[in-house]
């Protein structure tokens, strides 16, 4: 297992509500240790690569369809 | 330190606004813009291309039209025309239309920032921005090139010091030239040729090559060349030029054709060869952007060969150079920055236009362009006098053409030229891009009379001999 850590900057949110929604669809995708930051738009969590990508949690329900999230993946380490 | 942007947009005209204002749509305005370029916002459509040419064309239609004996009975005067009251005008409409268009509306744009100047790559993902004496260094995450293109000069002796004009700089003009000399038979030079030749000058097209373009079929090229000459506007095909100097009452033109020399005097020299995409002084190279003198080389959803890096608009290596394709660009690079489902630009249902009288519009493939590219179809073609409302209008020279595939019936192109061609060309557009075969084209019932009804009847001639068809006949 290789863990990944990723720094996202994530578009769209204006409020605490949208912290908790966009951190929970994160977590709910598989994203561990997430930290969601509403002032600097940045959410960086880590990711086991043995079961997710980077790229495949920019179209998780959260950041994609009719939602105004959207999520661009800055750094992966 | 650099200052930071989300997106750093290199341009400021259509496909650039595009850009900015989908990327703030889907950022909910989140998104930090910096958007660089140089001379007044817009770009070229608004500044000195679709706008003020259409404009003249409008304008030189107008005068022509009200000079023109088009039903007996109407008695026309010659009208007298005031050069720089019209181009004072043209030059208000221009002002107008960019303030508000662009300068008003990029002001409901916070997240938003403009700079003035030129920018070039420091390293891929670092621009340093020279205004004169000041530079400032921009960084961004994602980049998109919109630099848009500026008009090709030939390397012709003499043309330098004895003075020309392009489409860029001849909206500055304040005097109608007498003898008018057009260097180059492109749709620009169509455009311009025809609307001087309208407002009172001499035109004289000089053309090295006989077609206007490859991808109109030779038929309505002809049709359109003999429009303008039935104007007064004069074509020198398979002539090239020499040399260029100045007389004490003008310019002179020493042309090349069928193995002999000929002096032409002229009052104003445009030359009109085409635009070529503003790529040079960019550094494209630090960024690792391949292009070529053709443009910046995209993949179908215009990302260029830095996956950070997009390219929309005139800069971008394709075949056409439209505002309405730089915005399309702008907005679908836009998308692909920032959603996860990417778009393609699909340039097939892409319609363009001449603005001659007739006008010419296309969309999808040109007999020409399937002949060419190997492609399977068969087409048909009517005459505007073939269509009613052609008769009515006593157009002539118009043509109108359907091109289909010979198994299917599917719909592969439309060609039109005739009256309001680029308004009609719709129809074709909606036909392509929705798949569409002539049964489609040939159920729906078209307001009669119209000359709109010829894309119909076209269609219709694929199953019927049309002369042997009354009136709407279903």
């Amino acid at each position: 297992m290789a863990e990944k850590k990723v720094s996202m900057k994530v578009f769209g949110m204006t409020c605490d509500d949208c912290v908790r929604t966009v951190s929970e669809g994160l977590r709910s995708s598989g994203a561990r240790d997430v930290s969601v930051d509403l002032s600097s738009g940045m959410a960086h969590f880590i990711i086991d690569d043995a079961h997710t990508e980077p790229e495949k949690l920019l179209t998780i329900p959260a950041f994609s369809g009719n939602s105004h999230y959207k999520g661009q993946i800055r750094k992966v380490e | 330190m650099p200052e930071e942007y989300d997106l750093v947009i290199l341009g400021r005209g259509a496909a650039a606004f595009s850009a900015a204002i989908k990327a703030t749509e889907l950022t909910s305005g989140q998104a930090k813009i910096a958007m660089i370029g140089v001379g007044p916002l817009g770009g070229t459509c608004v500044n000195v291309g679709c706008v003020p040419s259409k404009y003249l064309v409008e304008a030189a239609k107008s005068k022509f039209e009200g000079e023109r004996q088009t039903y007996p009975g109407i008695i026309r005067n010659r009208g007298s025309l005031k050069f720089d009251l019209l181009i004072e005008s043209l030059r208000s409409a221009v002002e107008s239309e960019r303030m508000e268009k662009y300068e008003n509306v990029i002001k409901n744009y916070q997240n938003v920032r403009i700079f003035d100047g030129k920018a070039a790559f420091t390293d891929p993902y670092t621009v340093e921005v020279i205004n004169g004496k000041d530079r400032q260094t921009i960084s961004g995450f994602n980049f998109l090139l919109a630099t848009g293109s500026s008009p090709v000069v030939p390397n012709i002796p003499g043309l330098p010091d004895a003075g020309y004009l392009t489409s860029n700089d001849i909206w500055g003009i304040d005097d109608l030239p007498d003898r008018l000399a057009i260097i180059g038979g492109g749709f620009i030079a169509l455009e311009l040729g025809q609307s001087f030749q309208r407002l009172g000058s001499k035109v004289t097209i000089i053309k090295e090559h006989n077609s206007i373009s490859k991808t109109i079929d030779p038929e309505f090229q002809q049709a359109m060349i003999k429009s303008l000459e039935e104007d007064g506007v004069e074509f020198l095909t398979g002539t090239s030029v020499r040399s260029a100097k100045k007389s004490v009452s003008g310019k002179i033109l020493t042309l090349w054709a069928g193995g002999k020399t000929l002096d032409r005097e002229f009052d104003q020299i445009l030359v009109s060869r085409g635009r070529k995409p503003n790529v040079s002084g960019l550094n494209l190279e630090k960024a690792g952007i391949e292009y070529s003198e053709r443009g910046v080389k995209v993949d179908p959803y215009l990302m260029t060969s830095n996956d950070r890096i997009y390219a929309a608009g005139d800069v971008v290596d394709q075949a056409y150079q439209l505002e309405t394709l730089a915005a399309r660009e702008g907005s679908i690079a836009a998308s692909n920055i920032y959603n996860p489902e990417k778009m393609k630009i699909e340039l097939n249902s892409v319609p363009w236009a001449i603005f001659t009288e007739p006008q010419f519009a296309s969309v999808g493939i040109t007999e020409s362009m399937a002949k060419k590219e190997g492609i399977k179809c068969t087409c048909r073609t009517l005459r505007i006098e073939d269509i009613p409302k052609g008769r009515i209008l006593n157009a002539h020279n118009g043509l109108f053409r359907v091109i289909a595939d010979p198994d299917s019936g599917k719909i592969l192109g439309v060609e039109i030229l005739a009256p309001y061609a680029a308004e009609m060309i719709m129809e074709g557009v909606h036909l392509i891009r929705n798949g569409a075969h002539l049964e489609d084209l040939v159920q729906a019932t078209h307001v009669f009379p119209t000359v709109a009804e010829g894309i119909k009847l076209t269609g219709q001639s694929f199953f019927r001999d049309m002369s042997k068809m009354s009136c709407c006949m279903e």
